[in-house]
């Protein structure tokens, strides 16, 4: 079982959901945006990303759909539902919350 | 939020589940587009188009494993799992049909009985009264009279009403042939006491419930199909009853229901008999409070107890038995007072069957291990293949459940005809019993014992085949091992426990044969053989006056007793119908009691030759005869109790008796002692009585009487001849309640009976069960041993060294499991004691010898395996190495 393990848990969740807040996107093109948006530090395999997508689904944050891509090719594209907005929206908080804290006591030992 | 998500998630599984081709088929697009775009993407980069491909699956890392994945974020595997766990044990259940049948058969057996017993509790006991918040009411044990009810009302605050009833025979007439119906007389707060309101119109107000008020009536729901077809119109239309014209006013829910007989009609008792009503001394009146949403019991039963010390100091000549310290004249709940008696029998029914459905249960688990060992080998296989234990658990769990879900069905349909049979079985006296019905309780009931029998018997057999030493399996060669020596040790133990729960029924039903055989044996004290007996009631409106009463009593007895080969004589209350009237009484010369506290006899007034007819001795003496005439002497008879209690070595022929309280008094001389009967049943002492004559009495309201008459003709032929005679002297008579004395005799006996019944089913479906079991374990035994055996005989054992090697075995296990099962009866059987009559719930002779049955039917049970094993051909068991 290959999950990401340089990513706390949940994280990739809040990536996932995150990059689909502008617009619907495949599978593939997710993989593509998530890599540009993270740059190299967060290695997600795709492996790992088909698995992340159908559970979000099942828990309602995003809904599927299929339709044609760019290449006219049928595809299946996610888009992020009314409650995966909240869901985003409480969990960025809490990371907010939570990498300040740690910051904050990594800074301390550092004094 | 969790709501919101399943607007999401439900649609979601139940495609997964239901459409799972197109969500696979969805799965395996989306994976392919993205392997064809990352291809091109890598194309794009400059690799050859099979590097590429090649790299993008890397990328993936395992392609089936991400789908197994994809598939788990669904959460419906299990689901799947159960399926196919389903059509698996559906798959082997079908290729083993005789063990499927036994499995299935035996639960039937012990769910269907429980089903059925538990229906009838279900209806008795369970279900409650059907009146709103029915907990709230309360009764008095002793009856009360209208004027004392009102008085309590106005001493207590407690109670929201106060409902008083009392049934009395009414005629109704003016449909066809006169029939007399139940009429309950009752005041306007029964209503609201029982918070029963009619379906149809209304009940009488308490303005309308007055002396004097309008004769007005409410039908009963029965009463109302029987004769007027259930038709609306009848509300404002007029009856008769009892030479009265009544208007209808209500009709009451089908449900309506009081203890004892059912009422066809209400009537106010201040309308229908204001003399009675005012009555105070008359204490005749069933009583139902309904107490106040916010009053505790204690409080009411504390106003209840200064209530009837009012009554007794202001109103003491009527009032003097109200002790208010006695515990039997205290409030009582409702549903205590009417299923406090039989609650104690149905749960010693209840735990029998219950032991039924262990015994079947065991032999179960027994049927299911002895399966186990036969398919160690694939179990062993499936193991080895990679199959965790936990998924082969679920696996014979599933097929545990199914079998016990099918028995369960199964033992549905035995319930439905259990109850059926039942119905015809119990004593008519078991409250509410007419209600039993399979419904949705009982359905629930059945589908959970089933569940939980598959659960817990199928547990063991599947613990014990997958966990211990599964891995050693496949290394035994097969022979060996079919036996599992930890399965068979589980095995012998069941059997053993089997043995033991069967001896428990099999001693109790023991017992109760034994006390019923006892009960039949008892003598009535009367011949019962060719007589007839039915009611009847004289109307008060055509036969107010002695004189006609006693003219219609002579006429009738001439008439009958003109009937070729017929004798006839009349008494005011038959043995064994249940009904009997006591009145205080005085004896001539002996110390002024207050009044109220004289003792209490059975009175029973007779004309004609009863004594001889019913074949009761004249003891001292004697009989009543022609000279006793209306205004000669007056006489009475009294039987053996009254002497024994108020006469001890005396003679009590000569003495004088009167009704307490007579006014004028009315002496009567004692010319006679006749014997005891059981007047309450063979299971009950005589009380006291004393007989008086229908030419002499006092009492011009005793109307009714039990035509008794004996005829060698058959019932049917004499009970025309006899309606014939009858309605030559009044065509307007209804007769009712005709029995044979037989009949009443034997449905005196119906509890114990019922009792009997049931518990020897129970206990003959246990003794089969437990054969079934001792059998199942000796036979497997000796297939086991075949090899052993062979070298016995081929060393020079003899037949009867091997049949005793066998028998020996299978007598172990009964004695051990007969010892255990007499030390549980003894432990048990005092739960019963209230059942058994003239026995004590430890009977040496019962203990002695239903185990004694017991071990010999198990003994017979190993000996035909055990012959088997005699036939071993040593050749043939040794070749088997």
């Amino acid at each position: 079982m290959s999950k990401p393990s340089d990513l706390v848990q949940g994280t990739l969740d809040l990536l996932l959901l995150k990059i689909l807040t502008l617009e619907p996107l495949n599978g593939f093109a997710i993989s593509i945006r998530l890599k540009q948006v993270s740059g190299d530090v967060l290695q997600v395999s795709d492996g790992s990303l088909y698995p992340a997508l159908h559970k979000l689904e099942q828990e309602g944050w995003i809904k599927a759909e299929w339709r044609p891509s760019e290449n006219n090719r049928r595809a299946k594209f996610y888009s992020l539902t009314r409650m995966g907005r909240r869901h985003l929206e409480r969990e960025a908080d809490n990371w907010n919350r939570l990498s300040a804290a740690i910051s904050h006591v990594i800074k301390l030992e550092e004094a | 939020m969790r709501f919101e998500q399943w607007i999401y998630s439900i649609p979601l599984r139940i495609r997964s589940l239901f459409r799972r081709d197109t969500v696979e088929h969805e799965l395996d697009d989306e994976l392919q587009f993205h392997l064809e775009q990352k291809t091109q993407h890598y194309v794009a980069s400059g690799l050859s188009v099979e590097d590429a491909r090649r790299k993008a699956l890397r990328d993936i890392d395992g392609l089936e494993l991400r789908k197994e994945e994809c598939r788990d974020a669904r959460r419906v595997n299990r689901f799947e799992d159960l399926i196919q766990d389903l059509r698996f044990s559906i798959r082997t259940l079908r290729k083993a049909p005789g063990f499927t049948a036994a499995a299935v058969l035996t639960l039937a057996l012990g769910i269907g009985a429980n089903a059925a017993i538990f229906s009838v509790v279900n209806a008795v006991l369970f279900r409650g009264l059907p009146y709103p918040n029915s907990e709230q009411l309360f009764t008095l044990p002793s009856n009360q009279s209208l004027p004392d009810l009102e008085d309590i009302q106005k001493q207590t605050s407690s109670f929201a009403a106060i409902g008083g009833i009392n049934t009395q025979a009414l005629d109704f007439t003016g449909q066809g042939e006169p029939v007399q119906i139940s009429g309950g007389l009752c005041n306007a707060e029964l209503f609201d006491a029982l918070g029963i309101h009619p379906v149809l119109g209304r009940a009488f107000s308490p303005a309308e419930d007055s002396y004097g008020g309008p004769a007005l009536v409410v039908l009963s729901h029965g009463f109302w199909m029987r004769y007027f077809g259930g038709d609306a119109a009848i509300i404002g239309k007029s009856i008769r009853l009892s030479g009265n014209s009544y208007t209808v006013i209500g009709v009451l829910p089908r449900e309506f229901w009081l203890p004892g007989r059912p009422k066809d009609v209400l009537v106010s008792l201040r309308v229908f008999n204001p003399s009675a009503a005012k009555e105070r001394g008359v204490h005749f009146l069933h009583t139902y409070f309904r107490l106040k949403p916010d009053v505790s019991f204690a409080q009411a039963s504390a106003e209840m107890g200064n209530a009837d010390q009012w009554l007794a100091l202001h109103y003491p000549e009527e009032n003097t038995a109200r002790d208010f310290a006695d515990i039997h004249r205290r409030l009582l709940s409702l549903q205590d007072s009417i299923f406090g008696d039989v609650r104690p029998e149905l749960l010693v029914l209840s735990a029998s069957v219950g032991l039924v459905l262990l015994i079947a249960c065991v032999n179960f688990a027994s049927l299911q291990l002895a399966r186990c060992a036969t398919r160690q080998r694939e179990i062993a296989i499936r193991a080895a293949l990679g199959a965790p234990s936990g998924r082969l658990i679920r696996q014979m769990l599933t097929e545990s459940v199914l079998l016990s879900l099918f028995g369960g069905a199964a033992g549905l349909v035995l319930a439905a005809l259990g109850v059926r049979l039942l119905m015809t079985l119990t004593p008519a006296d078991l409250p509410r019993i007419a209600n039993t019905s399979i419904d949705t309780a009982v359905l629930g009931f059945t589908f959970a014992v089933s569940l939980l029998t598959g659960i817990v018997f199928g547990l063991v057999p599947a613990l014990n085949a997958t966990l211990f030493g599964v891995s050693a399996k496949l290394k035994e060669d097969a022979r060996t091992t079919a036996g599992g020596a930890s399965g068979h040790r589980l095995r012998k133990f069941l059997v053993v426990s089997e043995i033991a729960l069967a001896l428990v029924l099999l001693i109790s039903a023991g017992l109760m044969i034994r006390s019923f055989a006892l009960l039949h044996r008892i003598d009535p004290g009367f011949r019962a053989d060719n007589l007839l007996t039915m009611r009847l009631e004289l109307p008060e409106a055509r036969y107010r006056e002695q004189t006609k009463q006693r003219q219609f009593h002579r006429e009738l007895l001439d008439g009958l007793n003109s009937i070729p080969g017929v004798q006839a004589a009349l008494v005011s209350e038959i043995p064994m119908s249940g009904d009997y009237l006591t009145h205080n009484f005085v004896i001539e010369g002996r110390p002024r009691l207050p009044a109220g506290s004289e003792p209490e006899v059975q009175t029973r007034t007779v004309a004609g030759d009863y004594f001889r007819l019913m074949g009761i001795p004249l003891l001292a003496g004697r009989d009543f005869g022609p000279q006793d005439r209306t205004g000669g002497q007056h006489v009475a008879l009294v039987n053996r109790a009254f002497v024994a209690q108020y006469f001890p070595g005396q003679d009590a022929v000569g003495a004088r008796v009167d009704w307490a309280r007579s006014d004028p008094p009315d002496w009567m001389t004692i010319v006679g002692v006749v014997g005891d009967i059981k007047h309450f049943g063979p299971s009950e002492p005589e009380e006291p009585a004393v007989y008086d004559l229908y030419s002499q009495t006092a009492q011009k309201w005793k109307r009714w009487m039990y035509p008794t008459i004996r005829g060698a003709a058959s019932p049917g032929a004499l009970l025309a001849q006899v309606k014939e005679r009858l309605w030559a002297i009044d065509n307007q008579l209804p007769v009712t309640q005709v029995f044979t004395m037989n009949a009443i005799v034997a449905s005196s006996l119906d509890h114990q009976r019922f009792n009997l019944t049931l518990l020897g089913i129970f206990a003959a479906v246990a003794l089969a069960l437990a054969v079934v079991g001792i059998y199942g374990v000796m036979s497997y035994s000796i297939t086991q041993r075949t090899n052993e055996i062979g070298i016995r005989v081929a060393l020079g054992a003899q037949h009867s060294n091997i049949l005793w090697l066998i028998l020996g075995q299978g007598l172990r296990l009964a004695l051990v499991g007969g010892t255990l099962g007499i030390v549980a009866s003894f432990a048990l059987t005092r739960y019963m004691s209230h059942l058994l009559f003239g026995i004590s719930p430890r009977d040496p002779q019962t203990f002695v010898a239903i185990p004694f049955v017991l071990l010999s039917v198990a003994l017979l049970a190993c000996y035909i395996p055990a012959r088997r094993a005699m036939r071993v051909d040593p050749i043939v068991a040794l070749r088997y190495e």
